[in-house]
């Protein structure tokens, strides 16, 4: 058994992707094998998970505003009560895993974690996986932004029911994810089948490994945009940054812009600062730190990373210019 | 009751206590209807009872009720025992020998929130409904706009009140008479509800950590603002003329009587420097107030001299829960670490 988490937090994986997409075969699988670990599962329908759990919890998808005057600024109230409740066993845990119902935007639940005191004690956001139906994916993207969004939102994605596609139709699928978030890791699986490490633990909103999460350049997509469209984009400076301005860039950039970015993060060369400053982001809401130091005679540059609708990186990149010395 | 925080004694020994440990988080405690029996309620399904005398010998460990945790319990109006929720769903009537017996099952769903009033009724709360137990029978009242995150009965118990999004609903509970329910309406998410000991105010503890408070008769309202954290505990005073929130260093004490609170301040006394208070209980008929800390630190004060005592030092384990006997000679307290503490302040 391995030893369950008792003073450090507990992290959450949260799960989504599009109705049909192999989200509960996952959950199945992640229940049912021998890790010798144990998580607590909060799923939107009751009885659907075939494994016997008595950590299995039913949530209603309470979104709400908060009352803060920020009209971005939605969470999940249900998953507040809910993990403060599960705290209260005697019976710890080493992960939750919250599913999403299939049209749910990922945005409350990443939200939550930013935003409510209690939960940020407890608990962090580990990693947003999404399941994808290689078969269904582009009739999805027709019918709402929610295929989208999930998309956007995914540090991990598995692309699944690869044996219901040719070749040729997982490559436009994967073409299409990678024009969405470049960012993401994607899995190609069939029946959900991956290893557990591969989604679980993965520290996707630990400011000290956002240097892990570096894009796939191997990846060739198009650049053809349409202007409403999701993508990511990055932007980086040699010159090191003026804090004062920056802070105030990206403070009025989140204000206006912040309910069409979905994620940001970067890392900055602050001037005359001898650690990397790093930061992310969901839609308004921001963490940021202090990082690993540079080492001598590495080179200082700064890198930002945004994922979001109708993002205009020849406008974002001189905004950004604008706060270096 | 008297009490002198003025005694030297206070400040050299602690009251006569009886402290059990266990390994399971407290969620919940309660004395039962004559104060004899206290019950806590523990994050493993087990109910601990033991006698409030805090000389007499504990009993041997309790075996558990419920499968999960028990989220809440209340000392049964109708009866020697106590009434108990689980996040397994199920409300259970406790006799006073441990016994069970299953009142109210709702598959799937916690039952976080209950409260009892002297006439014998029950309510409980469990996802967006709230249910009535009274006379063997059981009333849903709702859907709720979202989960009932805190009830309570109104003074005479003819209404309860239930906290959720977007405000608070009052029902009626009469059974001749179908009135429907009336809402107060306040954005944003109330997280903890008590009705005034006098009937006349509904306070709520809201996600923006402030407070919220309505005059039942005219249907205004009043915002508190200025925490640092949630407001999760309230508690009125015995004659209404305070209400106490928790989440301060401090007692903080929002006067009611005459006009009301708009324009003052609280009023705050107590030794500052135990962290922040998590719990906050008005002794039932005195001037007193217990407030427990997140430190661990357990203070009694008396509103009238403003003087404040340590019943408990600071050990790192949070209270979660606290609650007065009856008489009010016997405080029970409960932390996250799974201490069961039962106080007697008569020294």
């Amino acid at each position: 058994m391995a030893t369950p988490q008792t003073s450090a937090q507990v992290p959450v994986t949260v799960l989504t992707g599009y109705l049909g997409a192999g989200k509960t075969t996952l959950l199945n699988r992640i229940l049912s094998e021998q890790h010798g670990k144990k998580y607590a599962v909060i799923v939107n329908e009751f009885g659907e998970l075939g494994v016997d759990n008595d950590l299995v919890v039913n949530a209603d998808e309470e979104v709400f505003e908060m009352n803060n005057g920020c009209i971005c600024c939605t969470v999940r109230g249900d998953l507040i009560r809910i993990i403060e409740g599960l705290m209260k066993r005697k019976d710890k845990f080493d992960g939750i895993l919250v599913e999403t119902t299939g049209l749910a935007d990922p945005g409350p639940v990443a939200q939550t974690f930013f935003t409510d005191e209690d939960v940020k004690a407890r608990t962090r956001l580990d990693a947003i996986v999404t399941v994808i139906d290689a078969k269904h994916f582009f009739g999805q993207l027709e019918q709402g932004a929610e295929a989208e969004q999930q998309v956007a939102f995914a540090d991990v994605i598995l692309l699944n029911k690869t044996d219901l596609v040719s070749a040729d139709e997982l490559a436009k699928v994967e073409d299409r994810i990678r024009g969405i978030n470049r960012y993401a890791r994607i899995f190609h699986t069939q029946n959900s089948q991956i290893a557990l490490d591969a989604i679980l633990d993965k520290g996707a909103f630990d400011l000290g490994r956002i240097l892990e999460f570096e894009p796939d350049f191997l990846h060739s997509g198009h650049d053809h945009h349409h202007e409403d469209e999701v993508r990511s984009l990055s932007i980086t400076a040699d010159r090191p940054v003026d804090p004062d301005k920056f802070q105030k860039w990206m403070g009025a950039l989140l204000q206006i812009k912040g309910g069409d970015i979905f994620r940001s993060k970067g890392i900055l060369a602050i001037d005359g600062a001898p650690r990397r400053y790093v930061y992310q982001g969901v839609h308004m809401m921001m963490d940021s730190d202090w990082g690993t130091p540079w080492k001598d005679g590495e080179k200082r540059s700064s890198k930002l990373v945004f994922i979001g609708r109708s993002l205009d990186g020849d406008n974002l990149q001189r905004g950004f210019d604008d706060c270096l010395k | 009751m008297k009490i002198d925080l003025a005694n030297p004694a206070w400040q050299q020994t602690l009251p006569p206590a009886r402290s059990l440990a266990t390994d399971a988080p407290v969620a919940a405690c309660a004395f039962n209807r004559d104060g004899t029996t206290v019950a806590f309620a523990l994050g493993d399904g087990c109910i601990r009872l033991l006698p409030a005398d805090v000389k007499a010998a504990a009993p041997d460990a309790a075996v558990p009720l419920h499968k999960g945790v028990v989220l809440s319990i209340v000392g049964d109006p109708a009866g020697d025992g106590f009434v108990s929720g689980g996040d397994d769903g199920r409300v259970l009537r406790i006799a006073a020998d441990g016994t069970a017996t299953e009142l109210l099952a709702q598959k799937g769903k916690w039952f976080e929130h209950l409260v009892a009033h002297k006439t014998g009724a029950v309510a409980a709360s469990a996802g967006k409904s709230m249910f009535l137990l009274r006379d063997g029978e059981v009333r849903e009242f709702g859907p709720h706009p979202s989960t009932v995150a805190g009830l309570d009965f109104s003074k005479d118990g003819s209404r309860v009140a239930c906290a959720h999004y977007g405000g608070i609903t009052v029902w009626s509970l009469s059974k001749d008479v179908t009135l429907p329910p009336r809402r107060f309406a306040w954005q944003g998410s109330h997280v903890a509800l008590r009705w005034s000991t006098d009937g006349k105010f509904i306070a709520t503890g809201t996600q923006e950590n402030d407070i919220h408070v309505w005059r039942v008769a005219q249907a205004t309202d009043m915002r508190m603002q200025g925490y640092p954290a949630k407001v999760k505990s309230l508690s009125w005073t015995a004659d209404a003329r305070y209400l106490y929130t928790s989440s301060q260093p401090v007692f903080t004490a929002w006067p009611f009587a005459g006009k009301g609170p708009e324009g003052k301040p609280p009023l705050q006394f107590g030794d500052e420097g135990a962290g922040l208070m998590t719990v906050v209980a008005a002794h039932p008929s005195a001037e007193f107030v217990a407030g427990g800390y997140d430190s661990g630190e357990l203070q009694l004060g008396d509103i009238r001299t403003r003087r404040s005592v340590v019943l408990k030092m600071a050990d790192g384990a949070a209270i979660t829960c606290l609650a007065w006997s009856p008489d009010g000679f016997k405080l029970a307290v409960g932390n996250d670490r799974g201490d069961l503490l039962t106080i007697d302040l008569r020294r």
